[in-house]
Formats: C-alpha cells, structure tokens, sequence
C-alpha cells in the first residue's frame, strides 16, 4: 500500500515535535551463500520491507519501526509517545546541527547488478571458487557470496527528500588446515575493491584463481612454518591486517557518540578526550587519516546519511595530530557545547541504520590511511632490521575505550637485516594503540593501498551490523609486543 | 498475534506449499521490543520494533534452498510468493553429499511457561521508575547513568509439510543493563538483571550493587596491576562469556567436525577439566529461557555435557549428523540452556566476598569487554576486564584496578586453574542478538575463583 510519508511527518510536527524523519525501505533484498566443501550450508534469499520513525520532542529522542503497513499512523505515534516519555529525563536537550536541507538520489555504481545474474550463474562461479580452493592439503574449504540490494526513501520535517540506491557484494574464500600439532592454520581472501563499481562485473575470475592459489600455497607454508618468535619487534601490517587495526583503534576510537559516552552500556567508550581534538598526537608524523564516504567503489559510500547530509571527506588525523571525528548533526551540537568551544563546524555525514528497524547512529564512513613516502612493500622490507610481516585478521580483542588491543593473523613472514625469511604461523600482536600508533614508522606509497571491505561492523543497541571500507596501505610500526 | 492466529496462518501456508508440491520447513518469528536506553543521564533513546519474519526451507533430492522475509504480518499473498521464491532457487540448488532431514513434527506443543503479560505491556513510565530506583541518589555532576533497559516478546512457531503440528513458543523477557560512569576519571561500574517476569524485577538488588560499587570507586585508590599471575574472582557476566567460547568450542559437534573444536572425538569419556566443572543442558530451567521441544518437534531432556570435569559427548545438530553421519541430540533450538553447577562456597554477592578475610591477594573481574577466540583449536581466548574491577589485597584493603587483558586457554581454566565456584548460581545473558529479540541467558555460579590467571596487559589508566 501507498503511505503518505510527508504527511505524517508533517502530523507528528504538528502535534509538537522539534524534528521528526522516516526512512521506508521498500525491499532490502539480500542473498548470502556458504559453500562448505562443497556444499551449500546456506542458500539464502532475504527480504525485508518497513519502515522507521525518528521523533525529537522535548529534546528527546524516541524511535518506532515496523513491518506492519497496514497502519503506519500507529507507529509514528509510538514514536511520539516514546520521544514525550523519554523527555521526562533531559541533562541536555538534543538539538541538531545545521544541515543543508537537500533533496537528491544516489545510485551506487554497478555494471551488473548481482541480482540480474541468473543464479545458476552464479552457482556456477561459486563452484569454480570451489573448485580452484580444492587442493592437496586442504582439510576445510568455503566460499562465501553475500550480494545486497536495496532502496531507501528518506523524508525530513526539515524538507529533505532523498532516495539511494545500493547493490553490494562481498564475496571471499576460506581454507584450513592442521599442522603437526592440530591447530588449525588457516588463509582467507576477500578481494580489496580494484575497479570503480560494486556490482557483480568486480568478480574476476582470472583474480580469483591467482589469488585462490596463493593462499592455498600459503596455508601449507603456515602448515610447515616454525611458530612466530616473541618479543618486542617491527611489525609490517599488510593492508588485509591494517584495516582492522584501523577500524577498531581508530574508527571506532574517534565515533563522537562513543567519546560523548552514548556507547557505555555495551560497545564502550574511547580514551579521546573533547580536550584531545587538535592536539593529542595520536601518532607518529607519518600518520593521516581520513573519513572519505566520497569514495565510490566502497560500501562505506552512500551518498547522503541518514540525517540526510552529503558524503564527506575529512580528516580525522594530519599529521599525526587528532583533527577530526566520526560525527552526526546530534554530536556535534553537544560536542561543542561540552568542550566550550567549536570543536566541529557541521556534522561529518556519518549517521547511519543498518535496517529500517533500527535508528541511525554514527557509523565509520571509509576511514582511511594516506598512502604515504616510504616506497613498496619491498622498499619498506629493505628498511627493517628485525620484524614480522602480518597479512590475514585472525582474531581481535579490544579495550573497552579502545586504549589497547590484542590481535592475532593467518601468517606472518619473518624479517632479518632487511630481507624476507620464511613463513611463521600462530602470530599474535598486542599493544596500547597510542604507543602503537606513535611507533608508525613507515606507511607505505599508493602501490601498497588497497580498499579494503568490512560487512559485519557490530555497534549499539539494540544491535546493528553494518558495512564500510577502509582504504590502507602498508604501515610499519617498531617495538611492537609479538607473541600469544 | 496471539498463538492460534499464528498457527492458523503457518497451516495456511503449509497448505500452500503442498499444493506447489514443495517439502518444506517454515519458522514464523515475530518480534515486539521496547528498548529504553539511558546515557549521560538521560534517557538517550526510547525505541519500539514490532517485526514478523517468515523463514523458508524448501528440500528436493540432497537440496535445501532457503528464503527469509520481514513482512506485514497479515501479509499472506507475499509470504507465499517467498515460497515460490525458495522453490525457484531449490532448482539452481547444487546437490549436497548428504541427505537432509525434514522436520516432522509429530505432535504440536505450546510452550509460554516464560510469558507474562505484564512485560508485553510495561509502559514507559513502569520502566523510567524502575530505573530511577534502581539507581535512587547515585547519580552527580560527574556520575552519569547509561544503560539499557529492553523488555518485548519474542513469539517462535515452525512447521513443515510432513505433518500439520507445530511446535509454538512465547517468550517474554526483561534484561537491565545500568552502568554508572565516572565523566572525569573514566572508570565505570555496572549491575545487570535477566527475568522473565515482571514480578522478579528486583530494583534494590541493582542498587545495593551500583551504590556499593560507586562508593568503592569514589573513595579508594587506583592503581596499574604489575603484569603477572593472578588468583582471579570472576563476575557472572566474565564466566559466562567464558562458557560461551567453550560452548562452540568445547562440545559443539558441528566444530568438531570442521576441525576447530578444542576437544576431540577421543577426548569423550576422559577428564578434560576440573572435577569441579559440572555443565549440563537443562530445558527444565525456566530462568535461561528454555526450549523444551525443539525445531523438529523433538522433546529435549536435561543432560550432562561435563560430568565432574569428564566430556559425555558432543552436541549434534540435525545438519551436522545428517553431513557427518552422526545422531542428533535434541538441540536445534536457537539457544541452549546451560548451567555450571555451583560449589560449596556459600558467598554469592562481591559485597560479602570483600568483607571476608584473605590470605592473598585476590583480583574480582565482573565482566569481560570484546573477548574473541585467538586460536580455536588451543581454545585460546583473550578479553578485558571492564565495569568494576576490583584489587581485594591480602591485608583486608581494596584497590581500583585499570583494566587487564588475559589470554587464556580454556581447558587450563577450566582445569587446573579452577579453584572454587559459589553455591548459588545466577542468570546471565541477554535479551536480543543483532538479528533479533531472542532472549537467552546461562547460569552460572554467582562467583568463580581461579589461580594463575595471567596479566599480560595492564592498563595505565581507566
């Protein structure tokens, strides 16, 4: 059925609200398929249709979504209900930046949509996956495929009406092994975006067997492979690892409503600090970091939040020096009016839902890492007397704040006087990120930086799982805590 | 929707999918949830979601292909085009090496021992004075409130094409999350509580928690624990945490067979951990939100899985038998329903525990923040402590200790290192995962003790 959106934000404001937006997904369809050795352990098609309402009265959020169309009325008024019931307990009334009120549409950028492709087709191509993963000493296999596709009509009491458009796709490949011992040893790869689209055009199949029969070859390396030495050493993060390193201890450090403390009762907070922006030298010289939602080929674009502000490219680091944050119209009123002065001009455009059930919260954009002066892999390599080479997230543990962290990888390689050992397995590294950071010592030239993809960010609650990108290259860092 | 409706329309899709010649499984799940969430003292956000999904498993020779669909709940005409849909894709369904079973559900059963409708209709104003009891006078200028506060009903029923029974349950559930933080300084105190029932809402017990706790963390010193071996109390929200890792990485059979398990088919029947450590699954226990009967109409029994540190056997899902030629064990439910068997030691309560005499020194952990699994096969997991730790020193004082990482093996934890569980045990657990309201908790004993747990990061700071 029809609803008139406009009309009943337009009744919600009319009954006294401050602000009020509706975001009606009209079909969020989403395939996700497991191959196991061989076999489909899923075979999925979702699909989901709503609605969600966002109401400020009284300088109070309250937030109501349904599947139900039938009576769409009932659900703006839970809304409103909600918002005047939490309005009976304001420290501060929440009001929202300015924003440029924009009506526009945005398309994400695909040459074939996923959901064209016949499945059979695509069948096809997961087998072939399958097929090029199936070698000697391979004891577990997976190929997963997970496409999305969906709409999302935004309508503001400020006057915004926007529309976007997205087709997504993650695709990777896993395998494992055992060593003598019986722990595992496993390699994994999720292609970084290489071309400028995100449909289904980006799956390459003469890329994938290259890549299929490297990590094969590298899981029986770490199969054979002496286990990583320990001890204080450089690490060499290749960016299938620094992305990680970079969404928890920096994404997810510099997200404004942790560092407002809108996160305490579950994801956590951050040790930045309202005093920090400007000064706290998050690391070393060598370190730039940005939140680019510009950046085309990445699920962390998307055109317009959902507070219906543009994408935006801004710095979160320069230099070494904490600039910037992730931030929301909400945030960044309340920022400025705790810290006592103008922290931020306007909202960074990073508002986001992961469904229609589920309210907008500041999420990572694409939070990148500048390419930067330190030459190839090999170059940086040359320049190492006694590290490790990292490449593969394993496993990740974080502090609450995000103050330290502790990380383990697929592989490592082993580096002596500027040359590239053998292979080291169970490698684990652990540290406190402002140290950590502060030791950068090498960031490797635009050779080195790929955009990498993230589909299972976790955040807030009640829960939302969303997906981004992180452009990175390869980093060195000095003096890093090696070892389990 | 009450459970007659909701049966009455998986028959009437039922019928529909027989009439497209289709075997197939259907799960209804229906969601109503009220979140109430507190931070800086404020109420942050107040959040509603009434949400129906249908799921989907159409079965051909060795096939399964499966659809999922968030929808109208009156919306029949689209829930049987998801159907059609799951049929559509069963075609483009490569065949798989094993066979899978089809629910048949031999007999309907209507499980809401765990319903109260009170807490499908709590208003805010029952959850905002709730909250403000809970957490009367503690709050200041420096001291804020955040928390969560999520009450709802989660409804399940499933069908198939074998049979018109259905196994039906509905479940309500309460689960308080409130945390008093520290703006300057940093630190962060918590007190939590899972039920069912409105009626076992106990605002004093939160509070008897948080004010002790808060007084701790205003008036003693702070200080960054040397890196080092540890004897180490843990909180019912750390050993939970704990037990869940164990739980996929100890006796799941589906991790076993892929090769990730800690524990090997031959580790059955031999002592794998402490005599102490007594697991069972227990749908009888009504605090963990059971599931009596479960997915294919199967009535579960209570069993041991740890039986004074010896491993009985693993668990098996029907997937994973039907793949490895195994049997299944009753437990295609979305939760288990675990309990640790409690010791002999009569404190249950941090507040007791801290006034008893030591002879060492004694670091209680309440809670573990973003543990992960760094090698499956070790089953190896690290964390953070976080909300409250406390430094209970040999001579009777106490200490505010930063937060500390460890990284520890399970079979030693739960070997060697355990030295003593508390009596009483406690419900830990949460009421929605990110894929929807799905209440579920463990029961764990109130307080655990463990030596030789190592500290191999300090914090130098809250």
């Amino acid at each position: 059925m029809s609803v008139d959106w406009k009309s009943q934000v337009k009744r919600l404001m009319a009954r006294g609200a401050d602000y009020a937006d509706v975001r009606y997904y009209p079909n969020h369809e989403e395939d996700f398929k497991l191959m196991w050795n061989g076999n489909f352990l899923a075979f999925n098609r979702s699909e989901e249709s709503g609605f969600g309402v966002r109401v400020l009265v009284g300088g109070a959020w309250g937030f109501a979504a349904s599947s139900n169309m039938s009576s769409p009325e009932e659900t703006f008024d839970r809304a409103f209900a909600n918002a005047s019931a939490a309005s009976t307990k304001v420290k501060r009334p929440i009001r929202l930046a300015d924003k440029e009120v924009l009506s526009g549409r945005f398309v994400s950028p695909c040459a074939v949509d996923p959901f064209e492709v016949p499945m059979a087709e695509q069948i096809a191509m997961m087998r072939e996956l399958d097929g090029y993963i199936n070698q000697e000493g391979v004891m577990q296999r997976r190929v997963m495929l997970r496409t999305i596709r969906n709409t999302i009509q935004y309508y503001d009491s400020e006057g915004a009406e926007i529309e976007k458009h997205f087709v997504e796709i993650f695709p990777s490949i896993h395998v494992t092994s055992f060593d003598e011992t019986g722990m595992m040893q496993g390699r994994k790869y999720q292609p970084p975006r290489l071309g400028e689209t995100r449909g289904w055009e980006t799956m390459d199949r003469d890329h994938w067997k290259e890549h299929a029969d490297r990590i094969v070859a590298e899981m029986r390396q770490s199969v054979e492979a002496p286990k990583c030495p320990e001890g204080r050493m450089s690490v060499i993060l290749m960016p299938d690892m620094m992305f990680l390193q970079v969404h928890e201890t920096i994404g997810h450090a510099l997200e404004l409503d942790r560092i407002l403390g809108y996160e305490l009762s579950f994801a956590g907070g951050s040790f930045v600090r309202l005093d920090d922006f400007g000064s706290l030298q998050y690391g070393s010289s060598k370190l730039n970091a940005r939140a680019d939602a510009t950046l085309i080929n990445s699920p962390g674009s998307f055109g317009f939040d959902d507070d219906g502000v543009a994408a935006q490219n801004r710095m979160l680091i320069e230099n070494g020096i904490l600039v910037g944050a992730i931030t929301s119209r909400q945030m960044v009123t309340e920022a400025n009016e705790r810290a006592g002065r103008q922290i931020f001009d306007s909202s960074g455009g990073t508002c986001r839902a992961c469904a229609f059930y589920r309210t907008p919260i500041e999420r990572m954009t694409n939070i990148n890492i500048d390419p930067g002066q330190d030459g190839t892999l090999e170059d940086i390599i040359r320049n190492t007397e006694y590290g490790v080479i990292l490449s593969g997230e394993k496993s990740w543990s974080i502090g609450s704040n995000r103050e330290q962290f502790h990380f383990s990888t697929d592989i490592g390689w082993l580096v002596e006087d500027g040359e590239r050992k053998g292979v080291v397995k169970n490698c684990a590294y652990s540290g406190m990120t402002l140290d950590f950071y502060r030791s950068l010592t090498a960031v490797g030239d635009e050779s080195t930086w790929e955009v990498q993809i993230v589909d299972n960010c976790g955040k807030g609650a009640p829960g939302q799982v969303m997906h981004l990108g992180h452009g990175v290259p390869v980093c060195r860092f000095d003096h890093v805590k090696v070892g389990e | 929707m009450v459970s007659h409706e909701i049966i009455s329309k998986l028959r009437i899709l039922r019928e529909y999918a027989l009439a497209q010649g289709a075997r197939a499984h259907l799960e209804w799940k229906a969601e109503d949830s009220h979140l109430v969430r507190y931070a800086n003292s404020a109420i942050s956000l107040n959040t509603n979601e009434h949400l129906t999904i249908l799921e989907v498993s159409v079965y051909g020779d060795h096939k399964i292909a499966s659809t999922t669909l968030i929808v109208d709940e009156d919306d029949l005409d689209t829930m049987k085009a998801t159907i059609d849909k799951a049929i559509e894709m069963l075609a483009f369904a490569t065949p798989l090496t094993y066979l899978p079973t089809l629910p048949s559900i031999k007999k309907t059963s209507v499980f809401e021992e765990t319903y109260d409708p009170e807490v499908e209709a709590l208003p805010n104003e029952d959850i905002i004075a709730f909250v403000n009891e809970a957490t009367k006078g503690l709050e200041t200028d420096d001291i804020l409130l955040s928390g969560n506060f999520s009450s709802g009903v989660a409804t399940y029923a499933s069908i198939s094409t074998e049979t018109p029974e259905v196994v039906f349950s509905r479940k309500t559930d309460i689960g308080i999350t409130l945390v008093l933080s520290s703006e300057k300084r940093k630190w962060e105190v918590n007190a939590e509580q899972f039920v069912s029932h409105k009626r076992d809402l106990d605002a004093q017990a939160l509070h008897d928690r948080l004010s002790w706790l808060v007084e701790l963390y205003t008036t003693l010193p702070e200080e960054r624990l040397p890196e080092g071996p540890y004897r180490v109390v843990l909180g019912p929200a750390a050993t939970a945490e704990y037990l869940s890792f164990l739980g996929w990485l100890g006796y799941s059979a589906s991790t076993l067979k892929r090769g990730l398990s800690a524990f090997k088919e031959d580790d059955v029947g031999k002592k794998v951990l402490s005599e102490q450590f007594a697991l069972i699954e227990d749908p009888g226990m009504l605090a963990t939100f059971p599931s009596p009967v479960d997915a294919f109409g199967r009535r579960r029994e209570k069993r041991a899985i740890f039986d004074r540190g010896v491993l009985t056997g693993f668990l098996w899902s029907q997937q994973t038998a039907d793949e490895f030629g195994g049997t299944a064990t009753g437990h295609d439910v979305s939760n288990l329903s675990i309990a640790l068997q409690g010791g002999d030691v009569e404190t249950a309560l941090i507040q007791d525990f801290a006034r008893l005499p030591r002879d060492r020194d004694i670091l209680y952990v309440p809670y573990l923040h973003y543990a992960n699994i760094v090698n499956p096969t070790e089953g190896l997991v690290t964390g953070v402590s976080r909300f409250g730790a406390l430094y209970l020193k040999r001579d009777g004082t106490i200490t505010l200790p930063y937060n500390v990482r460890f990284t520890e093996r399970l079979d030693q934890l739960f070997g060697d290192k355990l030295v003593w569980l508390s009596k009483e045990l406690v419900p830990y657990g949460s009421s929605s995962s990110y894929f929807g309201r799905d209440p579920s908790t463990t029961l764990v004993p109130a307080l655990a003790c463990f030596d030789g747990v190592t500290v191999e990061i300090s914090n130098e700071s809250f």
